[in-house]
């Protein structure tokens, strides 16, 4: 059985069928949903994630049924089809989708049938069930991504070789996406690939009706995205393989082989990429050799997020900037068997180091697992203190790194006090990206 | 007024009559809102905006040792990630120690719809209990609890035996009103029910003393309470503190940021004063009902006419008129003159403002009051607490009124055709009107001075700013787009106001 969560770090699955949605190109949701889901979801969504800005039709903008009363003790499709029927005349956009709150999922409005009464018109009109208590922001990505994979993207027997898919980093939830989306493209582009993304940077609604004729769908996550990926292999008979989300050289190296290994590319050929990107990454990290170790800024630390970003996190201290990560709180929500995909990828750091992971949805509960880690001095004059020591975890650890008075930089959702735009931390130049960042407040009181 | 009683409050449109959709000019407003055929209103098109729970929160997570308990599904309540760590700033105005917003969420899904979520709604009590023993613990229903039955009085009510913080049902469930300002009334609710009143054994025993008694009695005659809003700033109250005091008056601020155990010596006033008809009637017709205590609800402390009906209201309950006339003459004096330099910048300019009514309506006296123009108001929702504010408009039979909460179509339309040279308007709705490529100033701010005198020198020498260098909002033009056909533009920008099943 589920419990409460104490300061969850995610919306429900309508908010994240609407963060998805309101990262896709001329795409317009509508809310199928009581009045207040779409104006509570788009704070979550936009003061939490970097400032992301309301976006093309989010935000206060939402076309939404706004049901009361009323429609929830009569049923509210008729509300539901004069809703679709005048989004249409108003909202400009190429994909209209309708997603539902819990309550009008309670009563049992069926919003695919009003769907299907709009069949004979000139529009593309997709729904799916989105309602909150299906789950978290994760499912609400993964609903929507199977609904389009389903119905919108194209069936072929044309398959291009040197196409591929990347998806399973989350809009929103990782406040970073554009960038990263864009980094691992432009790294699988290098092995002569044409990649779609569907969010990323110049893409439209065609890179995901065309996605069908693609040769492998690569998920950048062990949990989100992975049931879109099911059914992509289903409909379109595209396989797919699931690599952790890199940052760094280790990370970095582990996931263009794997990728490059699959797609049957010669061995030598990776290899020489790697090496090239890896110049250009150590011509940067160089610079602070000096730095680094004049000033002694090797930093024990805690990490605090999703499992893509932990396991990634973990890794890059660990093996690429030779720290040392002792706790690993992990706040998703997971399966038994999800948790042990995901607790793999903390066993085989190069460094040997091996951090407590532990799964919490608690915000509270991260002191208290600190605690265990690393227990009180007990009034001893010699005490191997958590000392100098970094958090790198969401806006909610900075009370947690005034308490133990560490230096802490927001990377995890939520993230309220940072602006994101094109910021990115996937790969080698995300990694210097987040060198710079991590760096910098270390020296900002110089 | 008396709803103390039940367990959960009216909403606004049964108890004002309130409406959210309407379209014409400011005469035929308060000629249909007189006549209270603006009720059962409603949009065949419709934009999302907030709901009761959400507005509730906006109040509850400024309470300071409290933790508040979300009954429903994940989602409900994940608005207060936005204010993940800046809330703590706030309270600390307030109090060095404050902990910032914690919340609780009973994370309710597929099993518990068909189960009932009351197991985890007790759990939830008792580890806010357990972890974070504070001084309240505030409990919000969402829809979903309510649709599927959880009693969760009944539960509350049962746990508060084993529980030594308070617990405070406050029921907003989102699906039960349009108005979303009914929130205050379900959170003044709570608070009326759970936290207003001391216990009586301790009432007893203190002040045994004669002399102390007699004090205590002139203290209490002496002491007003000002009702805060949370769209206020520390430096609002700090103003409106100033202005209060100088009449010789003690002065304690309820209910946003406060400590629940605050809310017991409520009772111990001459006189409360709301500067908010919308935020507070409920509780002021509550208190005057229960204690006795009279209250001043007029008018909010923003422009200068409003400043000084506001101080003046206050000074006759008192019989400080004469204090106040001076006060006032020597605060607009001074604050005219200091005003005047940005006349001949702001005179003439054309203005729109969009928010709550209170604060609109006001607003735009104090800009009318510089020579601005008042092309076009939009008021989140109308009841009659604008009436009189509404009066004091000039020209409004020529004004342009849309009664929305939040409907950025609407604006986006009527912006389109009257293209004024300054919007002001409410936070989640200025993005979309930036991309219009007009000028914004926020109707309020919680880290701005907007009321009192002080407040009206910071609106316009603000304004003056905004206006200096509009560039950044004019550069979207052409360059971002709104959701629109083009069609809708040429359209009445009311078409889908449908007022067929108006009463």
């Amino acid at each position: 059985m589920s419990k409460f969560i104490d300061r969850p770090r995610y919306v429900c699955a309508l908010g994240g069928a609407i963060g998805t949605l309101k990262n896709l190109h001329r795409t317009i949701p509508i809310l199928h949903a009581a009045a207040g889901c779409g104006g509570n979801i788009s704070n979550a969504l936009n003061y939490a994630s970097g400032y992301l800005g309301s976006g093309y039709c989010a935000g206060q903008a939402l076309s939404s049924s706004n049901v009361y009363e009323q429609e929830i003790v009569f049923g509210g499709e008729e509300r539901l089809y004069e809703q679709v029927e005048n989004t249409i005349k108003i909202m400009d956009g190429d994909l209209y989708f309708i997603v539902s709150g819990c309550m009008v999922e309670m009563i049992g409005d069926d919003i695919k049938s009003v769907a299907k009464r709009f069949q004979d018109r000139d529009i593309t009109l997709l729904a799916a069930d989105t309602g909150g208590f299906h789950g978290n922001f994760f499912k609400g990505y993964d609903i929507v991504l199977s609904t389009l994979f389903r119905e919108f993207t194209v069936k072929t027997e044309v398959k291009n070789e040197k196409l591929i898919n990347l998806w399973g980093i989350v809009p929103v939830q990782d406040v970073f996406w554009k960038g990263n989306l864009k980094n691992l493209k432009q790294l699988i582009e290098d092995l002569g690939y044409e990649v779609n993304t569907f969010f990323g940077e110049d893409e439209t609604l065609d890179n995901l009706k065309n996605a069908g004729s693609a040769v492998l769908n690569v998920v950048v996550s062990d949990t989100a995205g992975i049931e879109p990926a099911r059914v992509f292999e289903e409909v379109h008979g595209v396989p797919y393989i699931s690599v952790p989300f890199p940052i760094g050289p280790h990370g970095t190296r582990e996931f263009l082989t794997k990728i490059a290994e699959r797609l049957g590319i010669e061995k030598a050929f990776a290899d020489k990429m790697i090496k090239k990107h890896q110049a250009r990454y150590f011509s940067y990290i160089e610079r602070i050799a000096d730095v680094y170790n004049d000033l002694d800024l090797q930093r024990y630390a805690i990490i605090v997020g999703d499992s893509s970003y932990a396991q990634a996190l973990a890794r890059f201290l660990s093996d690429d900037l030779g720290w040392i990560p002792e706790l690993v709180v992990i706040t998703d929500i997971l399966t038994d068997e999800q948790k042990e995909i995901v607790r793999e990828r903390f066993t085989n750091f190069e460094s040997g180091l091996k951090p407590k992971v532990v799964f919490d949805t608690d915000t509270s509960s991260v002191k208290r697992h600190f605690r265990d880690v690393w227990p009180n001095n007990n009034g001893s004059r010699y005490y191997n203190s958590f000392s100098p020591a970094f958090i790198l975890g969401s806006s909610f650890e900075k009370d947690l790194a005034d308490e133990l008075k560490v230096p802490h930089l927001s990377v995890t959702y939520p993230i309220s006090n940072r602006v994101v735009m094109d910021r990115a931390y996937a790969a080698y130049d995300g990694a210097i990206r987040l060198t710079e960042d991590i760096f910098s407040a270390l020296v900002a009181n110089r | 007024m008396n709803y103390i009683s039940e367990k959960v409050p009216p909403v606004r449109e049964d108890r004002l009559k309130a409406c959210n959709a309407f379209g014409g000019s400011c005469c035929e407003l308060a000629r249909k809102g007189k006549k209270g055929c603006l009720n059962g209103v409603k949009r065949t098109f419709a934009q999302t905006q907030g709901c009761q729970l959400n507005l509730s929160l906006a109040i509850l997570n400024t309470i300071r040792n409290a933790v508040i308990v979300v009954h429903g599904p994940i989602g409900c309540g994940g608005g207060s990630l936005s204010m993940a760590g800046v809330n703590k700033g706030f309270q600390k105005l307030r109090d060095p120690n404050a902990k910032g917003v914690i919340w609780l969420n009973t994370n309710l899904d597929d099993n518990d719809v068909v189960n009932g979520g009351e197991e985890k709604l007790r759990q939830a009590v008792l580890y806010a209990e357990r972890e974070f023993r504070p001084e309240a613990i505030i409990v919000v229903n969402s829809c979903v609890p309510a649709i599927i039955g959880d009693d969760i009085d009944s539960i509350l009510e049962d746990l508060q035996k084993q529980v030594n913080a308070k617990i405070v049902p406050v029921h907003c469930e989102g699906f039960k009103t349009k108005i979303m300002a009914s929130a205050y009334d379900s959170v003044y609710h709570g608070i009326l029910r759970n936290l207003v009143g001391r216990p009586e054994e301790e009432e007893k025993v203190v002040y045994e003393d004669e002399l102390e008694v007699i004090k205590e009695k002139y203290r209490k005659s002496r002491t007003v309470n000002i009702l805060n809003v949370s769209s206020m700033s520390r430096q609002d109250e700090e103003e409106l503190i100033r202005l209060v005091k100088a009449l010789g008056l003690e002065v304690r601020i309820y209910p946003c940021y406060a400590s629940p155990d605050d809310f017991a010596y409520v009772g111990e006033a001459a006189l409360n004063v709301s500067i908010c008809a919308t935020h507070d009637d409920y509780f002021v017709e509550h208190i005057k009902e229960k204690y006795g205590i009279p209250f001043v609800l007029r008018s909010i402390p923003i422009g200068i006419k409003n400043t000084n009906q506001w101080i003046m209201d206050i000074a006759s309950f008192f019989g400080l008129e004469e204090k106040a006339n001076k006060l006032i003459e020597v605060e607009t004096k001074e604050l005219k003159e200091a005003l005047e330099p940005f006349k001949e910048q702001l005179k003439g300019k054309r203005v729109f403002l969009g928010g709550g009514e209170i604060r609109i309506l006001s607003t735009a006296e104090l800009l009318q009051s510089m020579g601005m123009e008042v092309i076009g108001l939009k008021g989140y929702h109308y009841d009659r607490f604008a009436e009189p504010l509404l009066d004091m408009i000039e020209n409004n039979e020529n004004i342009v009124f849309n009664v929305a909460t939040g409907q950025p179509f609407e604006q986006a339309n009527l912006l389109n055709r009257l293209k004024p040279d300054l919007y002001i308007g409410h936070i989640g709705t200025n993005g979309y009107t930036a991309k219009q490529g007009f000028p914004i100033f926020p109707l309020f701010g919680q880290s701005s001075i907007y009321m009192g005198y002080q407040g009206a020198y910071e609106i316009v020498r603000k304004i003056a700013r905004v206006l200096r260098n509009p560039s950044f909002n004019r550069n979207f033009v052409g360059n971002s787009k709104l959701p629109y056909r083009d069609e809708w533009y040429e359209q009445n920008p009311f078409t889908y106001i449908d007022d067929s099943a108006a009463l």
